[in-house]
């Protein structure tokens, strides 16, 4: 089993099938609560739904209200159930985050976003590792 | 991350439940960002609790009922329905009654229950170097440009600064971040605080987080302009603070502000960069509209003073419906003041604790079903603001028309829309 290291920014243990978006997200205006589904302009990842998914994205997009959103996708189960940024997310997201419980790692030491999306991984916040489960 | 005793009681729960939850996701957030300690703050302005999103007004009755009280004076974020007020907005009453339990949360907390994004024109204005922690952006920008006070652009954790007193020192927490990146050269005249904020939304999005450094204004813009300003930069950009030296505490000079570096760019903001974000905005092309809006953000005396001006012993056109938004303790001193009734005789709706983007008027928010939320159908929005524009554009998904204050009061007035007027 492959493990990657990465940065621990929120704590937390969950796996899931990864979803690669090549392009920045913004929580608030790219995603749909209600569904999960991008609506954002993200050609790699457009209408693909998020929910129980590894999300990894490049960076986050800033918006100070991208905490609530990430906690509405929450409230509503919709949420991914981890996520891996390659530049550090923004502290409204880190808020959002550790606020529905969804581990964050940044700055893993290989390029994760050339993994294919569905390879089944599992983040540990709290150690700052990627483990490829298949 | 080096903690106190203090920080390291409450993070072990010695201080009650509250206490430690908010110290711990407070802890994790300056281990995110690489705080060596924490600062004491002054103020937070806190989350409202948002009756348009499921579980939010819950998520403070939470806290409020595992005993959080706010250390510090605090004010709160601008809400989701005027409660008291609603019907004249349309609002359900099932909306209304929910937010209302927000506010006995908040006043269980011991918070001022403001529901604004102006708190400052509601009397919370924190001072030079107060370290503080504000949930909206509008305000993060006000206070670090206007006043001297030091926050960065919050999210929910606001609420955990106001519950301990504390935040990771990071951001511009340090002095080190609260130094000039780009150097604004404004060639135009903002002459109306729409055109300040029309220059704010331009600046913002070439400035992106950026600490932007203005010179060349002819005079020192009113505060009223300063907030517009910030607000737009802070809208179209994720600008937390802007420098204009000799306005901002405590900028003597562009030298000071840059700490004798160089700008990492320069940027001209012309007159047409202005006109541009109106015509940007201006999107209903048949001139058709069934709202105009004043008082983004929420208006200070100063400016129901010049509504009032604008519309005594006139009257809102037939079909028109002309909203006025403003924090209710404006709108106290608005009413004792007679500007109320010379507005409300005139036949604007004064509407406090929301505002059309933020009210049932949203479709990007996620109300529970229960409470029967349904958008009505609009066409346009006249605006007098560019932020309020891009949120109209973004969550109510209407097209605006964005003009001066002025024009906007003869648009309520004639029932047609006036385009802004060249200064």
């Amino acid at each position: 089993m492959r493990e990657i290291k990465a940065r621990s920014i929120v704590r937390g243990l969950a796996s899931g099938p990864a979803l690669v978006s090549q392009e920045p997200i913004s929580f608030l205006g790219d995603l749909d609560i209600t569904s999960g589904t991008i609506i954002g302009r993200l050609p790699s990842v457009e209408g693909m739904s998020v929910k129980g998914t590894v999300l990894i994205f490049p960076l986050t997009m800033g918006s100070a209200g991208a905490w609530r959103f990430l906690f509405q996708l929450y409230k509503h189960g919709t949420h991914p159930v981890a996520l891996i940024t390659r530049e550090p997310p923004d502290p409204s997201v880190v808020q959002g985050a550790i606020l529905a419980n969804i581990p964050v790692v940044c700055e893993p030491e290989e390029d994760v976003l050339a993994l294919t999306s569905g390879t089944r991984l599992e983040v540990d916040g709290a150690a700052g590792t990627i483990r490829l489960l298949q | 991350m080096r903690l106190n005793d203090d920080d390291k009681a409450m993070l072990d729960g010695r201080q009650g439940e509250a206490k430690r939850l908010a110290m711990d996701g407070l802890v994790q957030l300056g281990n995110a960002f690489g705080a060596e300690d924490m600062v004491s703050i002054g103020y937070a302005h806190i989350h409202a609790g948002m009756a348009m999103y499921l579980h939010d007004v819950e998520l403070m009755e939470e806290l409020a009922a595992k005993g959080a009280s706010m250390a510090v004076p605090a004010s709160v974020n601008i809400a989701n329905a005027d409660t008291v007020n609603w019907q004249q907005t349309g609002a359900p009453e099932k909306l209304a009654r929910l937010q209302q339990r927000a506010a006995t949360a908040q006043n269980q907390m011991g918070a001022s229950c403001s529901f604004t994004c102006t708190p400052y024109w509601a009397g919370h204005w924190p001072t030079w170097n107060t370290h503080m922690t504000s949930i909206e952006s509008t305000v993060t920008v006000f206070c670090n440009s206007v006043l001297g006070a030091k926050s960065n652009r919050d999210g929910f954790f606001a609420v955990y600064a106001g519950i301990t007193g504390r935040y990771p020192r990071f951001g511009y927490h340090l002095d080190s971040n609260r130094v000039g990146t780009h150097l604004v050269r404004v060639e135009a005249t903002p002459a109306t605080i729409s055109d300040f904020s029309c220059l704010g939304f331009h600046v913002g999005r070439l400035v992106g987080d950026g600490v932007p450094v203005f010179e060349g204004f002819t005079r020192r813009p009113s505060l009223d302009e300063l907030d517009a300003l910030g607000a737009a930069l802070a809208t179209s950009g994720g600008v937390a603070l802007f420098i204009i030296p000799g306005v901002t505490p405590p900028y003597a000079s562009a030298e000071q502000a840059f700490a004798g570096k160089a700008p990492r760019q320069t940027l001209n903001a012309s007159p047409r960069d202005v006109k541009a974000v109106y015509d940007e905005f201006c999107s209903a092309k048949d001139g058709k509209f069934d709202l105009v809006h004043l008082g983004c953000p929420h208006a200070s005396l100063e400016e129901m003073k010049t509504y009032a001006a604008l519309l005594a012993g006139k009257q809102v056109a037939k079909g028109v419906e002309l909203w006025i938004t403003t924090s209710r303790a404006v709108r106290n001193e608005a009413q004792l003041a007679g500007i109320v009734r010379t507005l409300e005789t005139a036949g604007a709706k004064i509407i406090s604790d929301t505002c059309p983007i933020s009210c049932h008027f949203a479709r990007s928010a996620s109300p529970d079903p229960k409470l029967g939320v349904v958008p009505p159908p609009l066409r346009a929005i006249v605006v007098e603001s560019a932020k309020q524009a891009k949120y109209v554009r973004d969550m109510i998904r209407c097209d605006t028309l964005l003009t001066g204050t002025e024009e906007a009061v003869e648009t309520a007035i004639t029932g047609r829309f006036v385009a802004r007027r060249r200064a």
